[in-house]
């Protein structure tokens, strides 16, 4: 038993230089600058650091640079297995919680046709992000809701999308398209007009050229009609179009990233 | 009522008193088993023991008459009824154990042994248990699917993967007559009964969305209304009555529906029976010293919270934390504290969930993540998936299902996209909602059973693959590298006995 506690001992000793080193480490960007924007393809690494639930940290090294960036904060995180398009703004946060320059915001979209070797590193002293429900999620249907007072007014609402995807992203997408289409449903709507953006012009990333496919326009468009079919809303009423080379948008999804304001689909809701 | 029944014949009523005479089945299990068409008053309140203490089914608003009840008579060729494979002692499911009493006493001729699916495979000879012997040893139903897979309004799904089969130890898969080969081509999984009570909470709807389809609830076709899609362990119906229409062609061997006045009669049934255990092996009740285990609460409560924004999962135990009773004896108190403690486990113990669809794909939590039983579990006071619960725990799925030479093992190829975890080729025992939607990403998502009665369902998961629950955390601590000690287990396993 003794024994048992001395040994106990030792490890948090040593756990707890463990703990002393990162802090004393500045992790700042070498090229980039803070505020800058960034767009790169890497295989994403797991940090194991535990702050609760939904805390382990997602790790991005930018290979052009070699600054290894914190990625943790996008909607849709990595899965090992599979490489990462990484698109976020520099900023000066606390490096300390994952070991990384903090990206923010900042957006990962899986690549999966394209394979990694998984990699989990230790919490190696960091502590993890605890968990706080994101701003932007639905509301449970037991919760009283506030309906739209007359006159009511046209509206536009853009839904963003990961690269290359028409899944509605958790906590993300689905609370804007969630607000649209409850929106056209309240004022009960007298036409709705969806418009599917896909960013068919062709970039170049990491030494990669990236484009989406040009049907993904209409099949996030369907994706928006299939919300309005199942939340009752009369398809008779709702008008679809797609559409290739899509601009850049100031959608408030996107949070003011450039590329990510491409993919979109935009609900016209007319009363 | 537009409905044939069958009675039990005169042979098999002799055949039940002779075994009686023979003494192999005591007074106490002629009781616990429902046979169809008895007749009994259904109470009220209605106690059955099992290993781990007393199971108490209520029914609200009840007592009420079986005879004539369509959930109870029997119905179709084979003298079945609803209640042959949902029996109160076991839950309102069927634990292997029953299945094993009943062959023992009646042998195949019991009903619940019938050829279509209370066999391995209709087109084996039926007189022998080893015909029998996925029902009588792991407690397993033959589901027989369409292939290719059908859509809720019965349109055929255009499959974007092929299934082949690897190893067909009961013959039905490779069958000309029930197979893939045969004219009406068919794909046998075999799974657990689920429990015909708690309805409230498995019909709940917390949110209209499924974020694992990144969807709104798919709508019932019947209805026209959205759906909880919590039934079923592939999720093929949408309602109760659906549901129905299903049990009726299939397991009752019926060709003809059951009329909407029966349909009604067996939902307004099922919506008020609940069920769980109420006394622990000790002889207490789970709820007394402060705590709010038991059915009781359940009849009581608002269903379909979210655990992690409300009341938080088994958190009817907290107050067994510290047990001042100075009425209970030691182990006792030991025991509801070990319950106490397990309840926080599985809302507080982290590990790291990988490779799970459902949960690390497409929804964007990451592959892996970190998080708990009660991330998935997470419906207060039921435990099940407030959304739609289809997850691939790996309980199906080669490499992480354990060896299971009893079953048929398919191999799917995808056709399309390959799969985000497994690749181009998939090894399953049932590829669960994939029957369903035709999809390879779906493959071995099974729908989460709510987690109440289980001390009187054994074996557990949806293909029997646990025997006992401490078999169960045992899988999730091999397949998630969880690490746990001796006591945490023992925790887990009390509190579940608990439920
Ligand atoms: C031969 C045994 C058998 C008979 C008879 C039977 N069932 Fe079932 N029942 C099952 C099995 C097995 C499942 C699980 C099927 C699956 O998951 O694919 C099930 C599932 C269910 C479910 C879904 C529960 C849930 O939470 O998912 C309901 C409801 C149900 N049965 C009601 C009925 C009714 C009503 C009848 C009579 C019309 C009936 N059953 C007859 C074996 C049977
Ligand atoms: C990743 C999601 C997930 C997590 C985490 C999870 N479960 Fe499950 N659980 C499921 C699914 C899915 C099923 C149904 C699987 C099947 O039937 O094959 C299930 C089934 C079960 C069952 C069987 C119920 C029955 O009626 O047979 C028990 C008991 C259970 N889980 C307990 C636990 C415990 C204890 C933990 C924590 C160690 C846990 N679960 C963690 C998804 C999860």
């Amino acid at each position: 038993m003794q024994g048992r506690f001395w040994r106990f001992v030792a490890a948090a000793v040593l756990v707890n230089v463990a703990v002393a080193a990162p802090a004393e480490q500045q992790i700042k960007p070498v090229v980039e600058q803070v505020g800058e924007e960034v767009r790169f393809i890497t295989c994403p690494i797991y940090r194991d650091t535990d702050a609760g639930r939904k805390s382990g940290c997602w790790l991005g090294d930018r290979r052009e640079t070699g600054t290894r960036f914190d990625i943790t904060g996008s909607p849709t995180k990595p899965d090992w297995n599979h490489a990462v398009l990484v698109e976020g703004r520099v900023v000066e946060g606390d490096t300390q919680q994952c070991g990384g320059v903090l990206l923010e915001p900042v957006r990962v979209s899986v690549l999966h046709d394209q394979n990694c070797t998984r990699h989990m590193l230790p919490a190696e002293g960091f502590t993890g992000r605890r968990f706080s429900l994101p701003t932007r999620n639905i509301r449970p249907l037991y919760e009283p809701r506030e309906l739209p007072k007359p006159p009511y007014q046209e509206k536009s609402f853009d839904i963003p999308f990961d690269f290359g995807r028409d899944y509605i992203v958790y906590q993300l997408s689905d609370y804007y398209i969630d607000k649209a289409v409850k929106y056209a449903i309240d004022i009960d709507a007298s036409r709705v007009e969806i418009t599917g953006y896909a960013a068919t012009t062709p970039t170049t990333v990491s030494g990669q050229t990236l484009r989406e496919p040009a049907e993904l326009a209409l099949r996030r468009a369907e994706v928006a009609r299939e919300w309005l079919r199942r939340m009752g809303y009369p398809l008779d009423r709702v008008k679809i179009r797609a559409q290739t080379k899509a601009k850049v948008s100031d959608m408030e999804g996107a949070d003011g990233l450039t590329e990510p304001s491409r993919r979109r689909v935009t609900l016209r809701v007319i009363p | 009522m537009k409905l044939r029944r069958f009675r039990l014949g005169g042979a098999v009523a002799a055949l039940l008193i002779a075994c009686g005479s023979v003494g192999v089945a005591t007074a106490e299990e002629d009781d616990r088993w429902w046979a169809p068409g008895e007749g009994r008053v259904f109470p009220a309140t209605l106690d059955y023991p099992n290993e781990h203490g007393t199971l108490r089914v209520l029914l609200e608003g009840g007592p009420m008459e079986t005879r004539g009840h369509p959930f109870f008579e029997p119905i179709g060729p084979y003298g079945r009824a609803c209640v042959t494979c949902h029996q109160p002692a076991d839950a309102m499911s069927l634990s292997a154990k029953s299945a094993q009493i009943q062959w023992e006493r009646l042998g195949h001729k019991d009903p619940l042994f019938a050829p279509f699916d209370g066999s391995n495979c209709p087109d084996l000879p039926q007189e022998e248990r080893e015909s029998h012997s996925l029902l009588l040893d792991h407690g397993l139903i033959r589901i027989a699917r369409p292939w290719p897979p059908r859509d809720f309004d019965g349109n055929p799904i255009k499959p974007d993967f092929d299934i082949s089969v690897v190893r067909d130890p009961t013959g039905c898969n490779l069958s000309k007559e029930w197979g893939l080969p045969s004219p009406d081509p068919h794909i046998s999984v075999y799974r657990r009964s689920r429990p015909v009570a708690n309805f409230k909470y498995i019909l709940a709807m917390g949110f209209n969305f499924d974020p694992k389809a990144g969807l709104p609830l798919p709508l019932d076709p019947e209805t026209g209304e959205p759906a909880s899609h919590n039934l079923m362990a592939d999720g093929r119906v949408l309602s109760l009555a659906s549901q129905m229409r299903d049990a009726a062609s299939a397991h009752l061997g019926f060709l003809e529906e059951l009329t909407p006045e029966d349909i009604d009669r067996i939902i307004d049934f099922e919506k008020r029976v609940f069920t769980a255990q109420q006394k622990n092996r000790f002889g207490g009740d789970v709820n007394a010293g402060g705590a709010e285990g038991g059915p009781l609460k359940l009849a009581e409560s608002e269903p379909g919270r979210l655990g992690s924004q409300g009341i938080p999962v088994w958190s009817e135990f907290d107050a067994w934390a510290n047990s001042d009773d100075p009425d209970i004896s030691p182990e006792e108190r030991a025991w509801r504290e070990s319950v106490a403690r397990g309840a926080r486990n599985f809302r507080e113990r982290m590990f790291l969930i990988s490779d799970s669809a459902g949960i690390t794909t497409p929804i964007g939590f990451g592959n892996p993540v970190r998080d708990r039983c009660a991330f998935c579990h997470n419906m207060s006071q039921m435990g099940m998936d407030v959304a739609p619960g289809q997850v691939d725990l790996g309980t199906t799925n080669l490499p992480f299902a354990d060896p299971q030479p009893h079953l048929p093992l398919f191999k799917i190829t995808c056709k399309a996209e390959p799969h985000p975890h497994y690749g181009r080729e998939i090894y399953t025992y049932d590829p669960g909602y994939a029957l369903t939607t035709g999809r390879c990403a779906d493959v071995g998502r099974i729908t989460l059973q709510s987690l109440r009665g289980l001390s009187a369902r054994a074996p557990y998961f949806s293909n029997g693959s646990a025997k006992t629950l401490r078999e169960v955390i045992e899988f999730y601590d091999r397949r998630y590298n969880i690490g746990y000690t001796e006591q945490e287990i023992e925790d887990l396993v009390n509190l579940m006995e608990a439920l």
